[in-house]
């Protein structure tokens, strides 16, 4: 598609969302497009920074994603200080999150994206992640359905620390440990490799500065999963093949109230569109050059079982990448903090099952 | 089951593309002219951070709300 007439239906999108839905979730669309340029122009992927630093002892991207963690830890918590109505991103320590945390990891791997690199991608249009992206949302559906029970396992309340230890000790706090992960990485690495990379400190300086425009606007800090999931909800529900009336999480008055209005109004799903289509524009950008590998029918299933699960799971470790990771621990969530080794450890298993099947 | 499905750049990627794009934006109008209208009058600040109104939308990271 050429950028032109692309660059107007955006805009065409913009004054309709201005005039007919809310002038936030127009700033916000806004904010998502320039998410999806970042991430898609400067090709950060969470999921990829991991594996070079697996596989090849490649630092680059990781330190990257901890560059964009403690800027946006600088910006977001001394708004929450700042501003009570802003609302950090707190799940809750719970078997859920270690199990969910832990499979997300090993399946983002097989699927190659996480939350935002499958939209990232879908938006350039990689095959693979355009088929992930519908299975990724029934996943996600389905994990919120689920989701009671698997709070029955075991949870304590939230954690944030921002209230614990106030604004200055929280940031310290995550920043100190930042600097300890980044030189475990550097000294897993080697000293010799090469420390940063400017994509990657680009992607992160740009995702941190959208992140927190998404927090001011929108109250609460990015994340991609509830889109999806309420999307799929959505579709149930207008099937007759799902009551949430009889669920413990959609029959919860805010989940309850955002199934009944437009997902024009829900703030995920629109900065998620925005990320589709910045995305969009990027591939339009680069004229479609995106490399795409061919797959066996053997990869297309597996990568489209794992896409799904991805978001079951995601569901339960109460966000992505995005979602737990970058908005839990800049916001000050020990759940954050949780996510990231569960993730990792799950990512180590995810690795080698994608060398198995030839990915 | 190993053999390999033919997916060169443009072939099979545009149509895919269309098929993705098309279905999104079919989900998206279903969507609006499904729900209820938007009654403009109740539309939330435009920046929450200041308005001493909290945030409504859904989150992945709460357990519901």
């Amino acid at each position: 598609m050429k950028r032109f007439p692309l660059a107007a239906a955006m805009a065409a999108f913009f004054v309709f969302l201005l005039w007919s839905v809310a002038v936030r979730q127009a700033a916000l669309f806004l904010v998502g497009i320039g998410l999806g340029a970042a991430l898609a122009g400067a090709r950060f992927g969470f999921t990829t920074g991991w594996r070079r630093l697996v596989e090849e002892r490649d630092p680059r991207g990781v330190v990257g994603q901890l560059l964009l963690l403690g800027l946006a830890a600088t910006l977001a918590m001394p708004l929450l200080g700042a501003f009570p109505e802003l609302q950090a991103a707190l799940g809750p320590p719970s078997i859920s999150l270690l199990v969910g945390a832990f499979v997300f990891g090993l399946t983002m791997q097989i699927a190659d994206g996480c939350g935002s690199g499958t939209l990232y991608k879908a938006g350039l249009g990689v095959p693979l992640n355009m088929g992930i992206l519908p299975l990724f949302a029934l996943g996600s559906f389905l994990g919120s359905v689920h989701l009671d029970g698997w709070l029955a396992l075991g949870q304590t309340a939230p954690v944030g620390l921002v209230s614990l230890w106030g604004v200055g000790g929280a940031l310290a706090a995550t920043w100190l440990v930042l600097l300890a992960v980044g030189l475990g990485v550097r000294r897993w690495a080697g000293w010799q490799q090469a420390w940063w990379d400017r994509r990657w400190i680009v992607g992160a300086v740009a995702l941190a500065l959208l992140a927190t425009l998404n927090l001011v606007i929108a109250g609460q800090p990015w994340g991609v999963v509830y889109g999806f999931g309420l999307w799929a909800a959505k579709a149930a529900t207008a099937l007759g093949a799902f009551d949430p009336a009889g669920n413990a999480f959609w029959s919860q008055a805010g989940n309850a109230q955002r199934l009944t209005q437009t997902v024009l109004m829900d703030v995920t799903s629109i900065t998620n569109i925005g990320i589709l289509a910045g995305a969009l524009w990027v591939a339009a950008r680069d004229g479609g050059a995106t490399a795409v590998r061919r797959l066996t029918a053997t990869q297309w299933a597996v990568g489209l079982i794992a896409g799904f699960v991805m978001g079951y799971s995601s569901r339960l470790a109460f966000g992505c990448n995005v979602g737990a990771m970058l908005s839990g621990i800049s916001t000050g969530s020990l759940h954050g903090w949780i996510w990231v080794p569960m993730a990792f450890g799950g990512t180590l298993i995810g690795l080698r099952v994608r060398r198995r099947f030839g990915f | 089951m190993n053999a390999t499905v033919d997916l060169p750049a443009a072939a099979t990627r545009r149509p895919l593309r269309l098929l993705f794009w098309t279905a999104l934006k079919i989900f998206l109008v279903w969507d609006f002219l499904a729900s209820p209208t938007i009654d403009l009058r109740l539309e939330p600040p435009l920046i929450a951070a200041g308005s001493g109104q909290a945030a409504s939308g859904g989150h992945c990271s709460m357990p519901g709300k």
